[in-house]
């Protein structure tokens, strides 16, 4: 039961390792290992030299196409390879691949070179390609003639007739930015006339391109090709553009029987060839992408070309309390998306007060010296990577670490000496203040404080208040008649509010009482004298037009008539409401205007 | 509840609150000195800076002092001990620490101008005090008798006049310590004086640690200060006043 619970848990990390990689050195087979280990075989260049060239089919029909082949057995370079081959007049024939590999023979390695040629057949009858020279290694060497059928468009097809071979390629990507690693897919279809080959010596055909060979990765399995499911050899690579604009490029490889270097996964059946290995030359359709380049104007600083998503631990430090000049070891670790492999670290920032060194890549350590002990942190290291997902820049700074750095202490006494040069008590440094002594709310002192200022105007204000309340106060002393007058305007204003209410009630009794007493009023401080003192003819003299018989004078008459018979308790008929009403506000407004 | 225990519970909380504000602080300060004891410097000196910086005292700076100077930082150490005096001029420790240090790190105090110097008496806020009492006194002598409606008589104009005097002098004193507010001193080593306010510029002279210079004005991350020997720009984190921004 534990052994199944550590395997389980053993699967997990695996599974999680899988998922989210850390950045590590680059992954090299072990075979590959041996390999350099092993003392490797000379190239044999004494061998004869041979020459053969073939067509693909023997026979294809009027606008169908073959491959064209010649075989060389030296190395490319000491080849001289004509620009043009003695075709007959009207042959398409366009140059598609050419590439060399060694064979490993008992003893030797062998080169092998393959020109191949894609051949379109435009009219029926018999193709031949006639012998012809080549210049190889200073020898003369014949590539003997070869002969194609070409059959009449639409003729039934030739026996046993096999399509050319052709690798196919698959790109996860068609839309990059400049310097993104993406993966590309080679395939070569299992088909029923051929068996499981493996293919080496892959190489891309086009500019701008950087091919990561170490990150190769071999299978065989079911893939998807043309909407059908199909049995194929697979090898993935890791490629980057490093150009900009639209790449267009195609693959091609050396097929090389049951030659597997290194590990292949296969998924299901297959059935691996035997016998001697026949290496053919095959190429892929070109496909393109588009390269855009990384956008120069929104770059944040540290940006050193990482393409990808990726994440940091935090930094640790190997100390935090270091003294000035020794060293101490700032660690991080990235993960994520991308190439970690070949990720530049981050670059080394300029400080005054440290010494920064960088470890040497992959690994992300920086051995950091203080130069002063008046720093309290590391100093933040700026990174950033570019997110092709988000298409832009992320922020990956390794951030600042609180340190203590501690430096050469200053003495703490001093001898003394007097005016005469001897010696005296040495000075020292006070003892430590046991307690925090006077406090106060903030260095800045309160004469620049804007609230101080406020609380010193306050009083001041008050007091200015007060005085001006007291100028006042005496100029009214000496001035009654404006007391009075205000007075008089203040119970004014109250009589006519009743004047008012008593018209909303349609009083007519209680109207003219308030007539006659807001009249009164209003004329009182001209004598000066009690209002109620005050009787009509008073209120006349202050009229301003006393001829009589005027509105105003027998509205004054009407009013009083009517007030002091209803003082008396005698019956009188009361002037009707509407009529008084206008007269009394015009008397009331005349009188109110000369107080 | 109640409104009067309500009311209890509520001081209770007030005081309580009041009680831990106080406690953090003390623990700082208290957690500075264990430190010190221990020899631990630098985190002393951090330890006393957060006491210090809430609620500053002259006893928690004359500590930060003490062990910024054990930790090699005499500007830093002159710095707190300026803000101590700054809090308290009446501080002993503060004032013979100063001595000490300027003989060690052989710079000069600040020169003073007058104005400053008599700023110096008092701390800043019982002259602002002083000047607020003083002008209340003056209005209240002149104004209160008329109000009251009392004769004015000699003491209170002799009481004016002396207010008055007082007054004038707690105003010239309140410029000196607003003048004082732009002493500051150099708190880095060998401090380089620019010609120009960038990291790039021409160097005029070095300042050694604790030099004292006045600031004049602020641009960006320099300010240009005036020692008595030169002026030009330093940048702001190796310049200090004594009564920070």
């Amino acid at each position: 039961m534990k052994a199944l619970a550590f395997q389980l848990i053993l699967l997990a990390s695996l599974a999680a390792a899988s998922l989210v990689r850390a950045q590590a050195p680059p992954q090299i087979p072990p075979s590959q290992f041996n390999q350099l280990m092993v003392p490797q075989p000379a190239v044999d260049t004494t061998a004869p030299i041979t020459a053969s060239a073939t067509f693909d089919s023997p026979a294809i029909r009027v606008g169908d196409k073959t491959f064209y082949r010649v075989d060389v057995t030296f190395t490319e370079s000491a080849i001289q390879w004509p620009k043009r081959l003695p075709v007959p007049a009207g042959t398409k024939m366009v140059e598609v691949a050419r590439g060399e590999l060694a064979q490993e023979l008992p003893g030797s390695f062998h080169a092998l070179t393959e020109f191949v040629y894609d051949v379109t057949a435009t009219a029926p009858g018999q193709l031949t390609i006639p012998a012809f020279n080549i210049d190889v290694a200073g020898a003369t060497v014949q590539v003997p003639a070869a002969t194609l059928d070409t059959l009449p468009q639409g003729s039934a097809p030739p026996a046993n007739e096999q399509p050319p071979r052709r690798l196919a390629l698959q790109i996860t990507e068609t839309n990059v930015y400049l310097g993104q690693p993406f993966r590309v897919r080679i395939i070569s279809p299992i088909s029923p006339g051929n068996p499981i080959e493996a293919i080496r010596d892959v190489q891309f055909n086009g500019d701008g391109l950087m091919m990561d060979k170490a990150a190769g990765q071999q299978s065989v399995g079911p893939v998807n090709l043309n909407g059908q499911l199909v049995t194929a050899y697979i090898c993935e690579y890791v490629v980057t553009p490093i150009a900009a604009g639209p790449l267009k490029f195609n693959a091609q490889g050396f097929t090389a029987g049951n030659q597997f270097g290194g590990l292949v996964i296969i998924h299901g059946q297959v059935t691996m060839p035997g016998g001697p290995t026949r290496f053919k030359l095959l190429v892929s359709d070109p496909v393109q992408i588009n390269v855009r380049p990384l956008p120069a104007d929104a770059e944040l600083p540290g940006f050193t070309g990482a393409l990808g998503r990726f994440f940091s631990d935090p930094p640790r430090l190997s100390t935090n309390r270091v003294h000035v000049g020794q060293p101490i070891e700032l660690k991080t670790t990235f993960h994520g998306q991308g190439d970690l492999v070949r990720m530049a670290p981050p670059a080394v920032p300029r400080s005054r007060d440290w010494e920064i060194i960088a470890a040497p890549p992959p690994a992300i350590t920086f051995t950091l010296i203080p130069l002063t002990d008046e720093v309290h942190e590391t100093p933040a290291i700026p990174f950033c990577y570019f997110d092709p997902g988000l298409g832009k820049y992320v922020d990956l700074t390794i951030p600042s670490l609180p340190v203590t750095v501690i430096g050469e202490g200053l003495p703490a006494e001093i001898p003394g000496y007097d005016d005469d040069a001897k010696s005296i008590a040495p000075l020292k440094l006070s003892s430590l203040a046991m307690l925090p002594g006077v406090r106060v709310d903030s260095l800045v002192p309160p004469q620049m404080r804007a609230t101080s200022i406020v609380f010193l105007m306050l009083p001041v204000g008050g007091f200015l208040a007060l005085w001006r309340w007291d100028r006042r106060r005496r100029y009214l002393e000496a001035h009654p008649d404006l007391v009075r007058r205000a007075q008089a305007r203040h119970a004014l204003r109250r009589e006519k509010q009743r004047l008012q209410h008593a018209i909303a009630a349609n009083d007519i009794a209680a109207f003219v009482h308030h007539a006659a007493r807001a009249m009164s009023i209003a004329v009182a401080p001209h004598f000066p004298a009690d209002p109620r003192a005050l009787v009509g003819s008073d209120v006349l003299a202050q009229l301003d037009d006393r001829t009589e018989p005027s509105a105003a004078a027998e509205t004054v008459k009407h009013v009083f008539a009517a007030a002091d018979a209803q003082f008396a308790g005698t019956k009188v008929e009361l002037p009707d409401l509407a009529a008084l009403r206008l007269g009394v506000d015009a008397v009331l407004q005349q009188l109110e205007a000369k107080l | 509840m109640t409104g009067l225990p309500r009311q209890l519970v509520l001081l209770a909380a007030f005081l309580l609150g009041m009680t831990a504000g106080r406690a953090a602080t003390n623990d700082d300060f208290e957690n500075g000195i264990a430190l010190s004891m221990s020899g631990q410097f630098p985190e002393a000196a951090t330890a006393f800076g957060n006491a210090a910086k809430p609620h500053p005292s002259s006893g928690t700076l004359v500590d930060l002092g003490l062990a910024e100077w054990q930790s090699g930082h005499a500007g830093a150490a002159i710095l707190a001990w300026e803000q101590a005096r700054w809090i308290n001029p009446y501080d002993l420790r503060a004032a013979a620490n100063l001595d000490f240090a300027r003989q060690v790190a052989q710079v000069e105090a600040p020169e003073l101008k007058w104005y400053e110097a008599v700023s110096t008496i008092l701390p800043p806020a019982t002259w602002m005090w002083l000047t607020a009492l003083t002008l209340w006194a003056i209005l209240g002598l002149m104004i209160l008798p008329g109000v009251l409606r009392r004769r004015r008589t000699g003491w209170h104009q002799w009481l004016a006049a002396l207010a008055f005097g007082i007054f004038l002098f707690s105003l010239t004193a309140d410029f000196g310590v607003t003048s004082r507010s732009n002493i500051g001193f150099i708190v880095r080593k060998n401090t380089q004086l620019r010609l120009t306010p960038t990291s790039e510029a021409d160097s005029v002279s070095t300042l050694a640690s604790g030099e004292s210079a006045r600031r004049l004005r602020t641009r960006g991350n320099f300010v240009f200060i005036r020692t008595p020997a030169a002026s030009g720009w330093v940048a702001q984190d190796e310049f200090q006043t004594i009564c920070p921004p």
